[in-house]
């Protein structure tokens, strides 16, 4: 690396922004401007491995992301010096755990803007989080004859639960169809939206359209009713800042896995006063505060919710890779996957066979594509494309009905994160074209 | 690409199964029907058979659904393989396949056909795929009774 050369002073001059950018070298001893991937790639150890001799190109973000050194080590910190369960000894271990658990509270807080960290409850993983409101506030609030609006792009953990919710209660289920274009419908949610309606779910970002849905609107709309809202933020916590005062959402769920974190620990968002009038989810112990043969008063917030033993390392690495992720910045992560997304498109849309689903930039819209490809089924492409090093998502992604709605059976998929490269994306598409062209030469 | 394996098995397998399937359709009658389902990827074949006025033989298989080439080329051959067989056989011959999956075992030589099959092996997560209609036929061929729009079996359990 170097500052001193007259041709980097003229780009940088040019460029107005000589002192955030920093430059690399090539081989051919041209510079050229570094970019957040190539910063961030030495953080992340399984970037480095390959498969079937290639270098791993891991386009599989939206299913779960890779872990950055941070992470990792938060982890094994925990498990070589201190151990110990939250909340219940007087001991150094017992003390330094309760800190560090109740300190990534606290991060995670800041990470989405709530006013305390008491709206913060730790769970499993977003599906865990719906349940929780589901069974919380869904069962002791909706009755029969109110409405439940959702769309037809949830993830099946923004469905499931509701339509179990609604068995039990004889609530109805009501879905927000897509424009033409393949995003959320204001149009048709306006026209569902009445004094009926208890509650709107809805994802943030759609994990197969990669849509951003208009969350502030659908809320001003809601709450003009007096109905809740639950966002899924899984698809948006990893790659947007998010601000839960602005959105004004009433919950709001994510996993951390998807945000550099370890498996197994998410987190639920919700309004205090929210919080404080639904009754607990899981009983057990750290939930309780006196507890009698018959009966028992609960814990305050956030621990009402917390029912035993918690993913006390997860919670802590999931403060690590809050850390990580901020020191980054939300802004400078969606603005350079911003980049990528409108290269990936660029470079898909010239492959003829190639159908891809949902808005496509400029429009402002997640890092990931999900499209078919000719005759080719996403799972021979998928098979075909791991032969290469190159990771990537066939199937439903969980969303069985949003792919019966836009009439694809399957759909093959490719979600990026800010440690993916313009060069990953060309190897992408090269053995794209390769295997779509080999299934063509087999067809024919 | 290092795809040499692959690329054998779907020119063996798909040239003449996937694409021009034998056994697409509907039997007539429909002496029993089995939806079958992958649903790690949504992928759905329907089975129909045609017995024999006794029920103990296979007079006729065909099928329906989409899926990928792996399991539309396996269940296009199973059908080929086993017409005429008696359930007994058709049994038997699904748990040789299911073997082979395994890396155990092929068909002997009157059967060779299918072990073209036999590379899939190597590619652990297509298995499923591979299985689908062979999983579907084997609840087709245990069901008692009428034809009737039965469940679906999901091949989740197995392999």
């Amino acid at each position: 690396m170097t500052r001193e050369s007259p041709i980097l002073r003229l780009i940088q001059n040019l460029t107005g922004t000589a002192d955030e950018m920093t430059f690399i070298q090539t081989k051919s001893g041209i510079h050229k401007p570094q970019t957040l991937a190539d910063t961030v790639r030495p953080d992340f150890p399984i970037l480095h491995r390959e498969v079937h001799g290639k270098p791993l190109v891991y386009l599989d973000n939206a299913a779960t992301s890779q872990k950055p050194h941070a992470v990792i080590h938060a982890l094994e910190h925990y498990y070589s010096h201190y151990n110990s369960n939250v909340h219940r000894g007087v001991h150094t271990l017992s003390s330094e755990a309760t800190d560090a658990y109740e300190g990534a509270r606290e991060k995670i807080a800041k990470f989405v803007n709530a006013a305390s960290s008491q709206e913060i409850i730790y769970a499993r993983n977003a599906t865990e989080a719906i349940n929780l409101v589901a069974y919380s506030w869904g069962l002791s609030n909706l009755q029969r004859g109110d409405e439940v609006i959702l769309t037809v792009m949830e993830h099946h953990s923004n469905l499931i639960p509701w339509q179990l919710v609604a068995q039990k209660t004889g609530a109805r289920l009501q879905f927000v169809q897509l424009t033409p274009e393949e995003e959320f419908d204001f149009g048709h949610y306006q026209s569902l939206v009445n004094e009926k309606t208890k509650l709107v779910s809805v994802s943030h970002v759609s994990n197969t359209l990669g849509c951003i849905n208009p969350i502030k609107d659908i809320v001003g709309l809601a709450h003009q009713y007096g109905a809740k809202v639950l966002v899924d933020a899984c698809q948006s916590a990893p790659h947007l800042p998010l601000d839960v005062q602005d959105l004004d959402c009433d919950w709001l769920v994510a996993s951390g896995h998807k945000m550099c974190a370890p498996t197994g620990i998410g987190f639920l968002y919700g309004k205090l006063n929210l919080l404080r009038s639904m009754p607990p989810f899981l009983g057990g112990g750290e939930m309780i505060a006196d507890v009698f043969l018959e009966n028992s008063t609960y814990a305050d917030l956030p621990h009402k919710f917390e029912a035993g033993t918690p993913a006390i390392a997860e919670a802590i690495a999931l403060g690590a890779a809050v850390d990580y992720l901020t020191n980054i910045g939300m802004d400078k992560i969606h603005a350079y996957e911003a980049e990528l997304t409108t290269y990936l498109f660029e470079k898909l849309i010239q492959i003829p066979q190639v159908k891809i689903y949902g808005p496509k930039p400029p429009k402002d819209r997640a890092a990931l594509a999900s499209f078919t490809s000719g005759d080719v089924h996403p799972h021979d492409l998928s098979t075909m494309l791991d032969q290469s090093g190159i990771a990537i998502r066939a199937g439903h992604h969980c969303t069985q009905p949003l792919h019966r709605f836009i009439k694809a059976q399957s759909t093959a998929r490719a979600s990026l994160y800010f440690y993916n490269t313009k060069e990953e994306i060309d190897t992408f598409i090269a053995s794209l074209q390769e295997s779509i062209e080999f299934f063509d030469s087999i067809f024919s | 690409m290092n795809t040499t394996n692959l690329r054998d098995l779907y020119q063996q397998v798909i040239l003449e199964h996937y694409k021009k399937p034998k056994h697409r359709g509907k039997t007539n009658p429909v002496d029993r029907y089995q939806k079958g389902h992958n649903p790690s990827c949504g992928d759905t074949i329907e089975l129909t058979l045609q017995l024999d006025p006794n029920g103990d033989r296979v007079t006729d298989i065909k099928f329906e659904g989409e899926g990928c080439a792996i399991a539309l080329a396996s269940v296009d051959l199973m059908a080929g393989a086993l017409v005429g067989k008696t359930i007994d056989e058709a049994l038997d011959a699904i748990g040789t396949f299911q073997q082979m999956m395994k890396g155990e075992g092929e068909f002997p030589k009157e059967q060779r056909k299918l072990n073209v099959m036999k590379g899939v092996a190597q590619f652990p997560v297509r298995i499923k795929c591979a299985n689908l209609g062979w999983h579907t036929l084997k609840a087709a061929l245990q069901m008692t009774g009428e034809a009737k729009l039965a469940d679906f079996v999901s091949n989740e359990a197995e392999l």
